[in-house]
């Protein structure tokens, strides 16, 4: 269309093609005009973002050693990797990692980054940058079937069985309530979610109604509230692998998420089977939501922060997006139930915590960045 | 590729107005197709139905004589390519990761773009020469530079077709020239293209063929200017229109312009005009200046197209200016004659004028 655009664009690419390394301009040398500057560009990209990789990976590893080192009984870094190992002589020190410091550690980071991932799907299946992961009400459903299991007196593990399958239900619902004689839309999918989550609310309302307030109700209260405190592997076991199974689908679908926002004749166009990328998204979340939930209660602000955060440092692509928030999320949440349970001598619930350290966060990125958009 | 429509019939909903009343037509590859009609003629939604966005109540469209509804979704859209209308988007992805998205159709579901798909991306960015826009944000660009990027990303899954759904709509003269160029300049490369438009003049200048829908479901598809005629226009639209030629130095252009109402009322299909062929034939010269080689074949073809009206023709190269001067005599009616000039107009390095007799 413009035969002028074609020949001045090989001439400014071809010494960065045909020029060996060593042979590459240095500053100083006599460059075309432009030239110089775009080498600087194109070099300094790449290793960008290779260091912004290397620091994204080793964010949540770092954050999960220091807290490991944290606590009542504090370790140090020698300390902590001979107990890690099991070669010290400590054996208390060892009871005190390996059964109570390392499952919560390992409890965050799953939660956070799971959550996190949950909510960029959710961000861009819904267009909207004000989904969370309990946007189709599977946190409520799974909170409501927590606070059924303890009203009911159940153990640790019935419960957490009940929390995942009532989040999995709430979401049911929410799909079946959604898909109408029409075709199924995802703004009519928002407001059933907004419905199931409104109902669920009431009946946890009424369960909290009808429990002894005495011992059933502060129990049921402090589960709502999140906490990460009752980490152990059992529990782990239970709800790791639906975290992580999910956590993997999304990672691997991150390219395609690209694809939810755009409007429904575009993404068909694009030949994706549109309906199962749907699905698999909304199934994929939903699993790390109640896993979520089923093991350490309602952690509030993580799915709709930590992705805001992300997308402003680090761009609207999904393809990097995903494994940024999954590691970024993993690390705050680490830091955050650091930080609940060091701070004071009685453990502060993470929600609130997640709240008051999100949020000027968020604000301050807010005004430096000037907002985000899908 | 061959695409083709047969006796496509939609409605909403069972009962309600047929829409699209058994349409059918067939493209040919490296021709440009104009979809016209007013609104509410359903313009969109034989674009839809077509490409099976939207299922045809009865009726199919084929490629190569198979039902695309029995095609693979992915194979089907790499072969087919939507250009939905830029109305803006609230995407937050870059240029390159905009058009990237176009190679989803040839990426299995859970495998992320190699290089090989960003070179591909990179290639329909250069071939619409948007290179200075590569790493913009979407949501920053002008509508005609949305526009392009969406053209990009549907030549970056390599189709043999483009469905383009209002591409000229809500852009200024500049931007309106830019996409019409760009199609015609993929024809010209052989893609077959279907455009919608609010815009007659556009079918007349660029399209080699037109669908003309009415209000009322019905539809007529055939040589842009034996579709687009006054007579036509005013059933479809209940316009008065007058067509007319422009001439500059090098071309003339045909060109449509609305002059008044046939109907006050908004929207209602004014009464179906009966059309009489006019079986008179007239003489012309059609003098032809070709500056581009090529184009001297694509002038042959057309003459054989149109061989039983052609009385005679003369052709000399003119070395000194590597130009060929053609003039070709044709005995037929009036609406022949202006259908073979203006697609003899439409080839590129062609100039063309043409003379009628009196009576």
């Amino acid at each position: 269309m413009r035969p002028g655009g074609k020949v001045r664009r090989q001439a400014r690419r071809e010494p960065r093609l045909v020029l060996p390394t060593i042979l590459r301009p240095r500053a100083g040398d006599f460059l075309l005009i432009g030239e110089e500057e775009m080498l600087k560009r194109d070099t300094g990209r790449a290793g960008k973002r290779a260091l912004s990789a290397a620091v994204l990976l080793l964010l949540p590893l770092l954050a999960a050693c220091a807290s490991l080192t944290l606590g009542r009984y504090s370790l140090s870094p020698g300390e902590l990797l001979s107990a890690l190992t099991g070669t010290g002589n400590d054996p208390q020190a060892r009871t005190v990692l390996m059964n109570i410091r390392l499952p919560r550690v390992v409890l965050a980071l799953l939660v956070g980054g799971g959550l996190s991932a949950a909510g960029t799907a959710f961000q861009s299946l819904f267009a909207n940058p004000l989904a969370t992961p309990d946007t189709l009400g599977v946190a409520s459903g799974a909170s409501l079937g927590a606070a059924l299991g303890l009203l009911l007196g159940f153990g640790l593990a019935a419960v957490q069985v009940l929390a995942l399958a009532g989040g999995v239900l709430a979401v049911a619902l929410t799909w079946l309530v959604s898909a109408g004689p029409q075709r199924r839309s995802i703004v009519t999918m928002v407001l059933a979610g907004l419905i199931m989550s409104s109902l669920f609310s009431a009946l946890i309302s009424l369960v909290k109604y009808v429990a002894d307030p005495e011992s059933q109700l502060p129990s049921i209260t402090y589960w709502l509230m999140g906490s990460l405190s009752s980490a152990d592997w059992g529990s782990l076991a239970l709800g790791a692998p639906f975290l992580l199974g999910g956590t993997a689908v999304l990672l691997a679908l991150r390219w395609r998420l690209n694809i939810l926002p755009l409007s429904e004749d575009e993404a068909k166009a694009t030949g994706v089977n549109l309906l199962a990328l749907r699905t698999a998204v909304i199934l994929a979340a939903t699993m790390i939501t109640a896993a979520c939930v089923s093991m350490c209660g309602q952690v509030g602000w993580v799915g709709l922060l930590i992705p805001h955060i992300c997308r402003m440092v680090f761009g609207g692509n999904n393809q990097r997006l995903v494994p940024a928030s999954v590691c970024v999320g993993a690390a705050f949440l680490v830091i955050v139930d650091t930080l609940a349970r060091t701070m004071t001598a009685a453990e502060v619930p993470i929600s609130i915590l997640t709240a008051i350290i999100g949020a000027p966060v968020f604000v301050a990125l807010l005004r430096r960045t000037g907002g985000w958009s899908l | 590729m061959k695409f083709e429509v047969r006796n496509g019939c939609f409605a909403y909903r069972e009962g309600a107005r047929q829409i699209l009343n058994g349409v059918s037509f067939a493209l040919e590859p490296g021709e440009l197709t104009a979809v016209l009609g007013p609104n509410g003629a359903g313009k969109t939604t034989l674009l839809r139905c077509m490409t099976g966005l939207l299922p045809w109540r009865s009726g199919a469209s084929l490629i190569d004589g198979e039902d695309i509804r029995a095609m693979r979704r992915a194979a089907l859209w790499r072969r087919l390519a939507y250009v939905p209308q830029a109305r803006g988007t609230a995407s937050a992805l870059r240029v390159k990761e905009m058009v990237l998205l176009g190679r989803s159709g040839r990426l299995s579901a859970l495998s992320q773009p190699s290089r090989e798909d960003a070179r591909k991306a990179g290639e329909a960015i250069e071939r619409l020469g948007l290179e200075g826009l590569r790493g913009r944000l979407c949501s920053q660009l002008s509508g005609g530079e949305l526009q392009m990027v969406l053209i990009a990303r549907a030549l970056a899954a390599e189709p043999e077709m483009l469905v383009l759904d209002e591409p000229e709509s809500n852009l200024d003269f500049k931007n309106q020239l830019i996409i019409l160029e760009t199609l015609s300049d993929l024809a010209a490369k052989g893609m077959t293209c279907v455009f919608n438009t609010h815009y007659p003049s556009h079918a007349l200048q660029r399209a080699h063929r037109s669908l003309l829908l009415g209000r009322d479901g019905s539809w007529r598809f055939g040589a842009s200017d034996s579709v687009i005629t006054e007579k036509s226009i005013a059933s479809a639209f209940g316009v008065r229109a007058v067509i007319g030629e422009i001439e500059t130095p090098h071309n003339i252009y045909r060109d449509i312009l609305p002059v008044s109402l046939l109907t006050m009322e908004l929207d209602t299909p004014a009464e179906p005009v009966r059309e009489e062929t006019d079986m008179e034939t007239r003489i012309a010269i059609i003098g032809i200046i070709v500056e581009d080689r090529e184009a001297a074949e694509r002038i042959n073809e057309l003459l054989h197209e149109f061989g039983e009206y052609v009385v005679g023709r003369m052709g000399m190269p003119y070395p000194p200016k590597n130009v060929s001067i053609i003039s070709v005599i044709v005995d037929a009616p009036e609406d022949v004659i202006s259908a073979l000039s203006g697609r003899l107009g439409m080839l590129r390095g062609v100039s063309i004028k043409t003379t009628y007799s009196k009576r």
